[in-house]
């Protein structure tokens, strides 16, 4: 058990070195004209190449030495799992080991998911809503639309950026915005509340008729998640004006979609994709996996 | 349809075309790229027949792009650098055949450039390897930002995209096709074209773009085309039957 016992630690420390070894090799050189920090780099992955070969060598001088158990190991009830004598039942356990593994794993993600919903507040239900301040008056899912027009209108537009409004469903109201030659957005509202937007590149037909498919590009997709909850963070029933204006003021920051590098990492390009995201409040560029880190 | 950028490599010495197209493919790979087929680019050059009363002879170039397969272009050349671009079905060719009277195929120049197609997110990414009269000229490499449209916005994307898989530094200014140009009009004077950096692009602009770099290999017979990136050619004129291989006063948009 002992002799076990040490094989399974080497072998664990050879994975780490092995490990550590590509993180190094990962992380590069500092600078590309620095034949130092070169010299250093190659040396240093020669150390610890040298380290991988001897501990492989160990690795193998211990399980040349192990010996082969003379009684079967107990496995308690699973090991009926294996007594199994038809041929196709045989791969039955490691399916069954995975699949204890995965209902684990969903177990803890939608525990963290039940907590997570449970505490945000981007509830849409105006029930929900006017009951938490009945005390205030809660119309702006009826407004007559003439207020829409105003409230468009008065939204100072840049010179770019280009409004078109139209109410195929009624007194709702569609606006067609066109950002720059970058890329177009239909905003759905219900009264004075945002209810869907759809974002399509600049070439690409964006209709009445066709409000909901999605663009044939990655990037105004992602673009579209991002407004999504771009969406939820400014909605505000009590004052749905300033969240309407608000939330143009976001979307307008996309005329430099293409033109500005993530602000964290400095990049352009990120998986394919040009720095989506733009921050909330300060409307800064960035890819979607550098806002977070 | 989005911004597209041609760029020669340049054949380090030594190097077989094959095993460069291989390497970058490789690393393209590598990178995340998937491979999405096969594309090809030909062009075919027309001349006219010499007239009474010395007319200038014209070119007309016939190119078909397997991004567009329902389309055929065809550029007019007059000489003086001034172009007529138009862009028809597929019949045009038939067309061409039946004016062998006014516009002679010159078949000893037609070029091509082929090979594989890879896609990686919205950019598509083209090796192709020019082939004239089945010799081997040089490497184009194209590079469309499928989701924009104007070259300003993303040239700077563009650029890191080829700089990453090329290996090599590119310049920071726009490519030559989409910067101002000097041309030479009927009166022999100089004349400026505005900059296209800022207009929208459409797939005429890459078909020209093309045609501007088989006008180099053309004229470049038998050298190999190394970083002709950046050569700026002087528009020639020259009667059709002078040199074989070499376009007539073409290369000009």
């Amino acid at each position: 058990m002992d002799k076990l016992n040490s094989t399974l630690t080497a072998v664990k420390s050879l994975r780490s070195n092995v490990r550590q070894c590509f993180e190094h090799l990962a992380d590069g050189t500092d600078g590309e004209a620095a034949e130092e920090s070169r010299n250093k780099f190659v040396h240093e992955f020669q150390d610890k190449f040298g380290a991988i070969n001897s501990q492989l060598r160990e690795v193998e001088q211990l399980i040349n030495a192990l010996q082969v158990p003379q009684t079967a190991y107990s496995l308690g009830n699973t090991a009926y799992l294996a007594l199994e004598t038809a041929q196709d039942r045989h791969t039955l356990y490691p399916q069954l080991v995975n699949s204890y593994k995965w209902i684990d794993k969903v177990h803890d993600h939608s525990f963290l998911a039940f907590n997570n919903l449970n505490q945000n507040t981007l509830r849409r239900s105006y029930n929900y809503c006017s009951q938490k301040r009945p005390r205030l008056p809660f119309s702006s899912f009826n407004n007559d639309p003439d207020h829409i027009d105003k409230l468009l209108s008065e939204i100072n537009t840049p010179p770019h950026t280009s409004y078109r409004v139209f109410r195929p469903f009624g007194s709702n109201a569609v606006a067609i915005v066109t950002i720059s030659n970058v890329l177009k957005a239909a905003i759905v509202f219900k009264g004075v509340l945002i209810e869907w937007v759809t974002v399509k590149g600049y070439d690409e037909p964006l209709e009445q008729d066709d409000l909901w498919a999605e663009s044939r590009y990655e990037v105004f997709r992602k673009v579209q998640e991002h407004a999504h909850s771009a969406m939820l963070h400014f909605f505000s029933p009590t004052l749905p004006d300033l969240a309407v204006k608000s939330y143009v003021t976001w979307l307008n920051s996309h005329i430099k979609l293409f033109l500005e590098p993530c602000k964290r990492c400095g990049k352009y390009i990120a998986s394919g994709l040009p720095p989506t995201w733009r921050d909330l409040r300060t409307l800064e560029p960035f890819h979607e996996e550098c806002r977070n880190c | 349809m989005g911004v597209t950028v041609l760029q020669p490599y340049p054949l380090p010495e030594g190097k077989s075309g094959a095993y460069i197209i291989d390497h970058l493919s490789k690393r393209l790979l590598s990178l995340g790229a998937t491979h999405a087929g096969q594309f090809l680019v030909d062009c075919e050059t027309f001349i006219s027949t010499p007239q009474h009363g010395g007319a200038p002879s014209r070119a007309v170039h016939v190119l078909h792009n397997s991004e567009y397969p329902a389309s055929t272009f065809s550029i007019i050349d007059n000489g003086t650098g001034k172009q007529v671009s138009l862009v028809a079905d597929n019949i045009f060719d038939l067309l061409m055949l039946k004016m062998t009277a006014t516009f002679a195929s010159k078949k000893q120049t037609k070029i091509e450039s082929r090979g594989a197609r890879f896609e990686y997110g919205d950019f598509v990414i083209k090796l192709g390897s020019v082939t004239m009269m089945e010799h081997f000229k040089g490497i184009l490499i194209e590079i469309e930002y499928k989701s924009c449209v104007i070259l300003s916005y993303c040239w700077e994307m563009i650029r890191e995209m080829l700089q990453g898989f090329l290996g090599m530094q590119v310049p920071k200014d726009y490519p030559n096709y989409f910067t101002t140009q000097t041309i030479m009009n009927a009166m022999g004077q100089q004349q400026l074209l505005h900059a296209k950096h800022n207009d929208l692009y459409e797939p005429m602009d890459t078909v020209k773009q093309y045609l501007e770099q088989f006008t180099n290999y053309r004229k470049h017979v038998n050298v190999h085309v190394g970083g002709a990136a950046g050569v700026s050619v002087q528009p020639i004129h020259m009667p059709p039957s002078s040199i074989v291989g070499v376009g007539v006063g073409m290369g000009r948009p």
